[in-house]
């Protein structure tokens, strides 16, 4: 059994997969997605027992509409396991057969068994997998790709915030190896697309009664949507928003303290900088783990465990690996240069609790002479400075400190959760 | 091919002590070595009080002028490239089971068990690098190192300690990059 995707599609997440419910919510909204069918669940576990193929998915491949002949074979389980099976862009439509037992079969690589094994997912669940006609990100000056989100995820605050590439393939902002801009650069190359993608997350929100993100592509300025995930904030971004949508009317107070996690609580209650003073501000970076971290500034992995002796330190580097954890493990926290949310100091950071900045792209770090630039500043190894993993702020000396705990969305949550009355 | 410049280049920053660890040679002859490869130009120590070596572009260009020369004497080039593609699908793998043993939530014989079965996995690999080159056989036993003493209670020991399976992992990485010339 093979299903269309669209909009009388009933089948549950268990049978046809997360991405391919996104898929025909969207449908019903009205959005524009790519032609598509699903191949469920059942038919991944027929192969990988006996290796025999769903019926009718020559029929299904000649009914994808679109003018192109090119096609993406992607897995899409019940369960999110992000990354870990195949997708396979640009594939003939004559070699579908062989793409899809391609992604059936990454339902079995090591990795993929590893990621169930420490998440305690089943192993025999198998995945779906979604045919959809190609769009494409690099066809003009007109295309790109990117991710956006209904509301900011450092803050909760309701505004569009994301990534674009301009003239690039879907996979390449996931990817995190390009450098992308800021998704409001849409608004000004492509005004009528940013109006169009700010509608569509004001309706997937009131259809979900939740946040969302969205990844899109457009082609020839026209706007196609390829995934929705609602939800997915955490920390101060989850409360804010929790409590928005009760403003909104979207959610009553109950659900909105159901949704709030006690690691989203613990995370809210982090410090911030205050941005009432003025602040010596050295550079911006993306904050990507929050809290507020004050040190004297380290500039290898080194020089953070020795200095860290004599008091905390901020690590300050172009990027960090793994030769760097054991600087990582003893600063109270970390600023890179390059990189973006996903990179390593980000990633370990935020395992670790520790405020990060990333992608501070202002600043040089220069080991040898021990310094770091900021455009004509030069500022020595061990210079205190303070950072903000949430708004990404870099300041010299010790600016005032807020307290999450103070933060009146948190405060109107707790009330509501300690309320008998809800 | 000067073992100290190898090693600094696989390890990027590093103190005197920890080069000496890995090289298996004194502080102090390590020290005297690495004051030549300053002399030529070939690392540089950060200014005190707490020194760390590092290698300069020219010391990078001369350690890939070296190990160019040792891979084409040996004649090994398709050997250790073979190891390397194998090395690339248990990669990412490894960097997922790095994220795990930092999840607290995550109970440490779980995450130990998933590190201990990649580990057979690589085991291959690892020997194939050293009948290739034989200064590749160090790092099976430093990522045995590592896993007995994660065994031992010691879980910083996976991803988080200096000489912890990660660290090593990537070093390995690091240096097989070096060593067939490829660019990060």
């Amino acid at each position: 059994m093979i299903f269309e995707v669209s909009a009388s599609l009933e089948a549950p997440v268990e049978i046809i997969g997360a991405k391919a419910r996104g898929l025909v919510e969207m449908t019903r909204l009205g959005l524009p997605v790519p032609s598509a069918f699903v191949i469920p669940a059942s038919a991944c576990r027929s192969f990988l027992r006996d290796g025999s193929m769903p019926d009718g998915l020559d029929d299904a491949v000649a009914r994808i509409a679109g003018a192109g002949t090119l096609v993406s074979v992607r897995s899409g389980a019940a369960v999110s396991m992000p990354g870990m099976m195949n997708t396979i862009l640009n594939v003939s439509r004559a070699r579908v057969r062989e793409a899809v037992p391609a992604v059936f079969s990454s339902w079995n690589t090591p990795r993929a068994v590893t990621y169930r094994e420490l998440h305690s997912i089943p192993h025999d669940l198998g995945t779906a997998v979604i045919v959809q006609a190609m769009v494409f990100g690099d066809r003009d000056q007109h295309s790109g790709t990117g991710v956006a989100f209904s509301r900011d995820p450092a803050t909760g605050e309701r505004a569009l915030y994301g990534e674009v590439l301009f003239g690039r393939q879907g996979d390449a902002v996931v990817a995190g190896e390009s450098e992308t801009q800021p998704l409001h650069d849409l608004a000004v190359r492509e005004p009528g697309m940013w109006e169009e993608l700010g509608s569509a997350l004001a309706a997937l929100e009131r259809h979900y009664r939740d946040a969302c993100h969205v990844e899109f592509t457009f082609e020839a300025g026209r706007l196609w949507f390829l995934q929705v995930r609602p939800g997915g904030l955490v920390g101060r971004a989850a409360v804010r928003v929790a409590v928005d949508l009760v403003d909104e009317g979207l959610i009553d107070r109950r659900t909105a303290v159901a949704r709030v996690s006690s690691r989203d609580l613990r995370l809210a209650r982090a410090l911030y900088i205050s941005t009432t003073a003025d602040l010596d501000v050295l550079a911006r970076g993306i904050g990507a783990s929050p809290g507020v971290a004050a040190g004297r500034i380290a500039l290898t992995a080194d020089h953070a465990v020795q200095m860290a002796r004599s008091g905390p330190v901020v690590l300050v580097r172009p990027h960090t690996s793994p030769v760097d954890m054991h600087g990582l493990a003893l600063a109270a926290g970390v600023v890179t240069s390059r990189g973006g949310p996903t990179s390593h100091a980000a990633v370990v950071a935020r395992s670790m609790a520790k405020p990060a900045v990333v992608a501070a792209t202002t600043l040089t770090v220069d080991p040898t002479s021990a310094c770091v630039f900021a455009g004509s500043r030069v500022v020595p190894e061990g210079t205190p400075i303070t950072i903000d993993g949430a708004s990404g702020l870099i300041v010299l000396g010790s600016p005032a400190i807020s307290e999450g705990a103070g933060d009146p969305h948190l405060a109107r949550l707790k009330g509501w959760a300690a309320s008998r009355s809800l | 091919m000067n073992t100290v410049l190898h090693s600094l280049r696989c390890m990027g920053y590093a103190e005197l002590t920890r080069i000496a660890d890995v090289t298996g040679s004194t502080p102090s002859e390590v020290e005297s070595d690495l004051i030549d490869l300053a002399v030529d130009g070939f690392v540089v120590r950060t200014p005190p009080p707490f020194p760390t070596w590092g290698l300069t572009e020219a010391g990078k260009a001369e350690d890939a002028r070296q190990v160019l020369d040792e891979v084409s004497k040996a004649g090994v080039r398709d050997d250790v490239l073979s190891a390397y593609k194998k090395f690339l699908i248990l990669n990412p793998e490894l960097l997922d089971l790095c994220s795990a043993a930092l999840d607290e939530d995550l109970e440490t014989a779980r995450v130990l068990a998933r590190f201990e079965d990649l580990d057979k996995r690589a085991e291959p690999i690892c020997s194939s690098l050293a009948a290739a080159l034989p200064r590749f056989g160090a790092y099976s036993v430093r990522l045995g190192a590592a896993l007995d003493r994660a065994r031992s209670g010691e879980r910083e020991y996976l991803a988080s300690a200096t000489d912890s399976y990660h660290g090593v992992w990537f070093q390995l990485h690091e240096d097989l990059l070096a060593t067939l010339g490829i660019p990060r």
